[in-house]
């Protein structure tokens, strides 16, 4: 008597959970049309906020900008600015000088290093500091101008390249530059 | 002699690294003060005893005999006199507290006939004079190429016998040699023997600073293309970046304990003193300023630090703690103070400063109190002090040859002692510790 009231109860367990599933089965296959749209977003938006990886801005491939393949900024027209002792100032001369490098940058195609330079006088660690904040400076009065900035870089070497050797001012006053050359 | 010494003979057998064949440079002392004589302690050394080995083993013991004198006159503490010669003229005559008598004994098999290289047997008594009271016996097992090895170990225990504090006879100095945009990192014994060259990249590499147990030096290079900062394993010669930010990356400081160093980097735009682990994370920004902040030093603890900014006009020496608070002023003198180091024993802080034109190195307490200049206007400019970690001697760069080359300066002497010799410029030295 035990066992057929344990048959018939298992029977009734299967019948109910063979009509869960069919309800389980009708139902999904009926919602789709109402609610499959606010799904989908869900599912396709995170793919799309995957952040990419930072470059450097790219230089816009203007129709009028000029190349200048393998040149140095100096071969078309861009010079250096010179600067006073433990100065990181612009000056009218440095000025003047920028205004033109910027119109000549803004047309052109290129991506320039400025690299900021020192006289000998004074501490190695002081003088890339110094170097950094010349460069820093000419780069951002050339921004201010106009020319984008992903078309320049920045460097210091301090008083490590000095362009002309020697212990006077003359050789002094040529070696405290921001100096434009190729990266 | 040997048969003598009592039961408790040490025996070390080295086992230091050692540089390749060592490059010699002379060296010389260029000014001596004779009125601090009274306070040295006059050793005898007499020449070693060789005793088999033939010209192996005299050839060794000239070596190891002239490196020791050489470690006890340098380091300040000691007059040497050889029994024969009287002192200097102008010093008080000798007066001998001790000697030191060495034995120098060639290997027992022939190392020609077996075709092996065996080391010497070196022994060294310390005694009392004149009484002859054995105070320390050693005994080493050198190499061929560690004779002069022997001879700074030797010398170290003498000093420490003789001083309670530990010799500097083992230390180094890492330097920038170079010119134009290529500089290589060496290594100089103190005494300037051994030269080594350490890096070899085709750029600058500057600024380098060892790590407390001297297993790392850290620098500045431009070796990845930009600057950055890097760290050679002093063991394998190996070179890993620590950390290479936009802009600057330079001038890097161990803290005593190892675990951090403090370095200035241009991220935020300008130069700004940060803390950072030896793997190169940031752990904290000290300074904010549109200024310069820059040459950042620990004092001994690793509680406050020493740093320029030039945030009033000019770059001035400041002293803020470890978070970057309590900020003070130390220097008022001089347009242009930069490349403080703290004394290892914290009671001094050595730097450059401009006047007329002319750097030259400055000492100063703390407090800012007792500042003097060391070098005059004939040392030209003297740039990038670094001490020893006995806290008596500095290294520095100074062009008064017209080439920048490397100096020793003992503060209590007074006196100078030139370390690196050639035509490249050698800049930005670092005492190891």
């Amino acid at each position: 008597m035990f066992a057929g009231a344990k048959k018939k109860s298992m029977f009734l367990t299967l019948a109910l959970v063979l009509g869960i599933v069919l309800i389980a089965f009708t139902g999904c296959s009926k919602k789709p049309a109402a609610e499959t749209e606010p799904v989908m977003p869900e599912v396709t938006q995170p793919s799309e906020t995957i952040p990419r990886p930072v470059e450097p801005e790219p230089v816009d491939p203007n129709a009028n900008a000029i190349d200048y393949p393998g040149l140095d900024p100096s071969e078309y027209g861009v010079r250096d600015v010179f600067f006073a002792f433990d100065e990181y100032d612009l000056d009218d001369k440095a000025l003047a000088v920028l205004s033109e490098n910027a119109r000549v940058l803004k047309e052109a195609n290129v991506l320039v290093l400025i690299s900021g330079h020192c006289d000998e006088r004074g501490t190695v660690e002081y003088n890339l500091a110094l170097g950094e904040k010349r460069a820093k400076a000419v780069r951002d009065h050339l921004v201010n101008l106009g020319v984008p900035s992903g078309k320049l870089l920045v460097t210091s070497y301090g008083e490590n390249k000095p362009f002309v050797q020697g212990h006077s001012e003359s050789a002094w006053a040529q070696n405290r530059r921001a100096h434009f050359e190729r990266p | 002699m040997r048969l003598l010494l009592p039961a408790a003979l040490v025996l070390l057998v080295l086992a230091v690294p050692v540089s390749s064949p060592a490059q010699r440079a002379q060296t010389e002392i260029t000014a001596g003060i004779t009125s601090t004589a009274y306070l040295k302690t006059d050793v005898l050394v007499r020449p070693s005893d060789v005793l088999s080995g033939g010209q192996t083993a005299a050839g060794a013991a000239d070596v190891i005999d002239r490196v020791l004198a050489n470690d006890l006159v340098f380091s300040g503490l000691c007059r040497v006199g050889d029994g024969i010669m009287p002192a200097p003229a102008g010093q008080d005559s000798f007066r001998f507290d001790w000697t030191i008598e060495g034995t120098v004994e060639g290997p027992l098999r022939d190392a020609a006939q077996t075709g092996e290289e065996v080391p010497l047997t070196v022994d060294f008594n310390l005694l009392t004079y004149p009484g002859r009271q054995l105070v320390m016996n050693k005994r080493y097992r050198p190499h061929a190429d560690q004779y002069r090895t022997t001879a700074h170990h030797f010398a170290n225990e003498v000093l420490a016998m003789i001083t309670g504090e530990p010799g500097i006879c083992l230390t180094r100095i890492v330097f920038s040699r170079g010119t134009g945009d290529r500089r290589d990192l060496y290594v100089v014994d103190y005494d300037g023997e051994g030269l080594l060259r350490v890096t070899a990249n085709r750029t600058l590499n500057l600024c380098p600073d060892w790590s407390p147990d001297n297993t790392q030096i850290a620098f500045t290079s431009y070796r990845g293309g930009q600057q950055g900062l890097f760290s050679l394993d002093t063991a394998s010669g190996q070179v890993r970046q620590i950390i290479a930010q936009e802009g600057l990356n330079l001038g890097a400081d161990w803290r005593p304990d190892g675990k951090e160093l403090l370095i200035s980097l241009s991220r935020s735009g300008n130069p700004e003193i940060y803390r950072i682990d030896p793997v190169g994370n940031i752990i904290k920004r000290l300074t904010v300023s549109s200024a310069i902040e820059i040459s950042p030093n620990w004092a001994p603890g690793g509680r406050e630090l020493v740093f320029t900014s030039d945030r009033t006009g000019t770059p001035q020496l400041y002293i803020v703690d470890d978070s970057g608070v309590g900020g003070r002023r130390l220097t008022f003198e001089g347009q242009y103070n930069d490349s403080a180091v703290w004394s290892p024993n914290g009671d001094r802080i050595a730097y450059a400063t401009r006047e007329h034109d002319v750097t030259g190195i400055v000492l100063v307490k703390p407090t800012g109190e007792d500042r003097r200049v060391i070098t005059g206007d004939h040392w030209r400019n003297c740039e990038d002090p670094s001490w020893a970690p006995d806290g008596r001697h500095l290294v520095f760069a100074s062009d008064r040859t017209g080439v920048f080359k490397l100096y020793v300066y003992d503060v209590v002497d007074e006196s100078f002692r030139q370390l690196t010799f050639g035509d490249d410029p050698d800049i930005t030295p670092a005492w190891s510790h």
